[in-house]
């Protein structure tokens, strides 16, 4: 059965990283806000929900809606020094405090267990089902991901997913029409937030096992691939890009185990490779695979 | 520790943030974008100067020589066949940004292709310290603010003294101006892209002297690199000279200090001594840019 | 209405705004015009909120502006549109307009999620206006377009149409036909005397074409150097002779 448990566990990873994409494309699609430490979001979800289950038994439940809340808040967070300020600033501020949350995962021993990470995360419904158990994920990752992409499409459709588009093609312009633009931005913040730190708190009781390895700057760079591959402004252009990016990360992992080249050198080629196709399809094809829909309005009225 | 070791540290890692810095805050004052590949070029430098030097057997000082040379051809080369194809097409200078990140992501693994991940160290003659005012010093110290000291002197000569300099600063006077006359400022900017890189190349070499040399060392310094930048009011060369002694000085200053009196509230609660752990010393210049932006966005030297 | 004391402004060693103090009434047409480069389009700037006074006082209704932000000065109903037009590359011009609307249910994101049934009613109705909006502007066909592709000309009307969406009581419009053909011209003009007559609002434009300044405003302003150089109405202006020289004596 590797086979088949190699192919539930890629559908996992997808749905974890469409959610993950799904995040920063509000962010980086809708609202124009860059942001280079995404990371950090799919961390604090993780590492919360992790240690309030383990460490202080709560449900899993609340672990997850905690996780999701902590994220959020850093997003807010994040958002207030650098709400008025250009997307440069939010770059180098986001990527920086990617770094800061990741080294506070691997100094804070007491708490985070450093670098040997959070061991035994406890699964939903781990006794009832066990068989199955990974069929079983899958669905439920599923299942979010399609509540999900309901939600984000009913937002960004939304008045409020229009002030993201107006700020991010004609700041001034927004501001001119008397949009609060700073608030607007602080709210985005904190949605990417919430739907990346459900990323990470999924990611952790799948896992069973995460580090601070698990949350280096590589996984930004990740989504930012599946959101420039797949397109941006436009939450099914996230997926499809989770879906190609990650089948090209996981099987090159696969085939690495044939190639007798070592698994650093795998990766670094995997990495360039990564890398030029952002570079590549920022250049050749900027509005990714599926590109952004024109909203038009049928005429109803 | 010593107040003169401390000064002299500081100076010596401002001094290295500094020839990186300058090349960053020129390109963002030319072209307008934050370039993310920055310091990853600094990086890719120092390998190839490494590779000259203890594999070809190359003297040190030509090796980084050439390196900076080598890897500023680079710079024009991109430019040639990236960068200005997208300013022909008006593209945005956020596009332009994401467009470094990628690259930087490439060059980075590049390196870690070539060089693989393990740690490399420049093969340096270990001789006694000398002793200046109680602080120590190596003599690749010495060497390291010498140097420093005569490609500041370089720059500034170059920005006000020859036909590239004037252009250079004629173009960040008035951009309208200067994309009337295209043809002339492309060749400008190839220029600046060749002195951004070779300094940038000579600052990332000493880092790596002096410390190791990974193919992340680039990721590594892009924050303190960015920060020296934008305390010193991004777009603006002192400036980054000045932010990155700055950012130098309080590293080492906050990475010193006992935090301890501080906390015991006048001797109400006994906490001993609190120093920052090591493992938080790169976060220190990310506080520093918060505070910056939060306080000045536009740096010390620069306007409100 | 709106009522400017002693306004400065400096970029630098440039003063572009210099001490300027005027007033605007209700339900009227008022002008400023003056030489490239002259402040107008910082005073403009100034009183909407977009850069920051360095001196002086701004009334608006009987309210202190100029210390609020761009978005609350607009809550007051004074807005104002560019010299050089905005228009959002991949939003359509009917999306434009809806951008434009006013007190939308939907733009607090919890009543996007959560009050369905009200976000829809307050988008039928905005709908409805924006279309009726773009037909009286001549400007319906193309409300699938995207604002971006538009001309010059129809940038400027798309923008005046985003302003008739906001309802607001007084609107500052910066060089509203420059660079835009006849009909265009009239479309805008026509709009304009159309809204004021509906809500009897007030404007403060810019404008370099004397025709149209004589045709529409009761009072014109002149700046010169960022002061105010003379004020009166079309007539007055055009006979004296500080205007002329500073200003019309160029053309
Ligand atoms: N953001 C700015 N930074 C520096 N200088 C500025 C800025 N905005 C305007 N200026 C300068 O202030 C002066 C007044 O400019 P302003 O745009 O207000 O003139 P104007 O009267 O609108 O001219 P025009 O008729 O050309 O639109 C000009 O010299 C201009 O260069
Ligand atoms: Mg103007």
């Amino acid at each position: 059965m590797p086979i088949a448990n190699f192919t539930i566990y890629l559908f996992t990873m997808f749905g974890i990283y469409a959610l993950f994409a799904m995040s920063l494309n509000l962010q980086v699609g809708y609202a124009g806000l860059v942001n280079f430490g995404q990371v950090a979001f799919f961390a604090l979800g993780a590492y919360t929900s992790a240690l309030l289950v383990v460490k202080a038994g709560l449900p899993i439940a609340v672990g997850i809606i905690a996780g999701m809340l902590a994220s959020g808040f850093f997003g807010c967070l994040l958002a207030w020094p650098t709400k008025s300020l250009k997307s440069d600033y939010w770059a180098i501020t986001t990527l920086a405090a990617g770094e800061v949350i990741r080294l506070f995962a691997l100094n804070e021993k007491w708490l985070t267990e450093g670098p040997f990470g959070v061991m035994n995360i406890p699964q939903p419904l781990e006794g009832l089902i066990d068989k199955y158990y990974n069929i079983f994920y899958f669905i439920f990752v599923l299942i979010v991901v399609a509540v999900v992409y309901m939600l984000l499409s009913m937002l960004t459709d939304s008045p409020f997913g229009r002030n993201l588009k107006a700020i991010r093609d004609a700041e001034d312009l927004s501001k001119s029409l008397g949009k609060n633009t700073q608030k607007i931005k602080v709210q985005v913040m904190a949605i990417g937030g919430l739907v990346a730190g459900l990323a990470g708190a999924i990611f952790a009781h799948y896992m069973v096992y995460i580090s601070p390895e698990n949350f280096r700057p590589l996984e930004t760079f990740l989504i930012w691939g599946m959101i420039i591959v797949g397109g941006r402004a436009n939450n099914r252009g996230a997926i499809l890009g989770a879906v190609v990016i990650q089948t090209f990360y996981v099987s090159t992992r696969f085939v690495g185990n044939y190639v007798p080249i070592g698994s650093d050198l795998m990766s670094a080629a995997r990495m360039i490779v990564i890398g030029l196709l952002m570079v590549s399809f920022l250049i050749f094809r900027p509005e990714g695979l599926l590109r952004e829909r024109k909203k038009t309005y049928p005429d109803e009225v | 520790m010593e107040i003169s070791q401390i000064i002299v540290n500081s100076l010596i890692r401002g001094a290295e943030l500094s020839l990186l810095a300058i090349g960053l805050t020129m390109v963002y004052d030319i072209l307008g974008f934050a370039n993310f590949a920055h310091t990853e070029f600094a990086a890719f430098g120092a390998f190839l100067g490494f590779t000259f030097n203890s594999l070809l057997g190359i003297n040190l000082l030509l090796s980084v020589v050439l390196a900076a040379l080598l890897t500023g051809l680079i710079g024009i080369l991109l430019d040639l066949s990236i960068f200005e194809k997208l300013r022909a097409r008006n593209a945005k200078t956020l596009t332009m940004m994401i467009i470094t990140m990628g690259m930087g992501i490439a060059i980075r693994n590049i390196s870690r292709l070539i060089w693989t991940s393990s740690t490399k160290n420049f093969p340096m003659p270990l001789l006694q310290p000398l002793k200046i005012l109680g602080a120590r010093i190596t003599r690749v110290q010495l060497g390291i603010l010498f140097i420093a000291a005569i490609s500041m002197v370089a720059f500034h000569l170059l920005l006000h003294h020859t036909k590239f300099g004037k252009a250079l600063r004629a173009i960040s006077d008035n951009k309208e101006l200067a994309r009337a006359s295209a043809i002339d400022s492309a060749k400008m900017v190839q220029w600046m892209w060749f002195v951004a890189y070779s300094y940038a190349v000579i600052g990332g070499t000493m880092l790596a002297i002096e410390h190791l040399l990974y193919p992340r060392l680039g990721f590594d310094i892009i924050i303190p690199v960015f920060c020296a930048a934008i305390l010193g009011g991004i777009g603006n060369p002192y400036g980054a000279v000045l932010g990155a002694l700055t950012l130098g000085f309080a590293e080492n200053v906050i990475i010193s200090l006992d935090f301890g009196p501080l906390f015991s509230l006048g001797g109400l609660f006994d906490v001993g001594s609190l120093q920052l752990s090591t493992g938080y010393k790169p976060a220190i210049s990310f506080m520093i840019l918060i505070l910056v932006l939060l306080i000045k966005p536009t740096g010390i030297l620069g306007e409100n | 209405m709106l009522k400017i004391e002693n306004i400065e402004k400096s970029f630098g060693q440039l003063k572009a705004v210099n001490g300027v103090s005027l007033e605007i009434e209700k339900d009227d047409i008022f002008g400023l015009i003056g030489p490239n480069g002259s402040g107008k389009s910082t005073l403009f700037n100034i009183i909407s909120g977009f850069y920051r006074k360095d001196k002086g006082e701004i009334y608006f209704d009987g309210e202190r502006i100029d210390d609020l932000l761009p978005n609350q000065i607009v809550e007051r109903g004074l807005c104002r549109t560019f010299q050089v037009s905005r228009a959002p590359e991949r939003m359509t011009v009917l999306e434009n307009m809806l951008l434009a609307a006013k007190n939308q249910v939907g733009e607090n994101p919890l009543n996007a999620l959560l009050k369905r049934p009200m976000v829809e009613r307050s988008r039928k109705k905005n709908l409805k206006k924006a279309k009726e909006l773009l037909s009286e502007l001549d400007l319906f066909h193309l409300k699938d377009e995207y604002s971006g592709n538009l001309s010059g000309g129809q940038k400027k009307l798309l923008a005046l149409g985003r302003i008739f969406m906001l309802e607001p009581k007084m609107v500052l419009l910066d060089e509203p036909t420059a660079g835009v053909n006849p009909t265009l011209t009239n479309n805008i003009l026509k709009g304009m005397q159309n809204l004021r007559e509906k809500t009897e609002n007030s404007f403060f434009i810019v404008e370099h074409d004397m025709g149209v300044i004589s045709d529409v405003c009761r009072k014109v302003f002149v700046l010169n150097s960022g002061e105010i150089l003379a004020e009166g109405s079309p007539e007055e202006i055009q006979q004296n002779d500080k205007v002329l020289d500073a200003y019309l004596g160029r053309n």
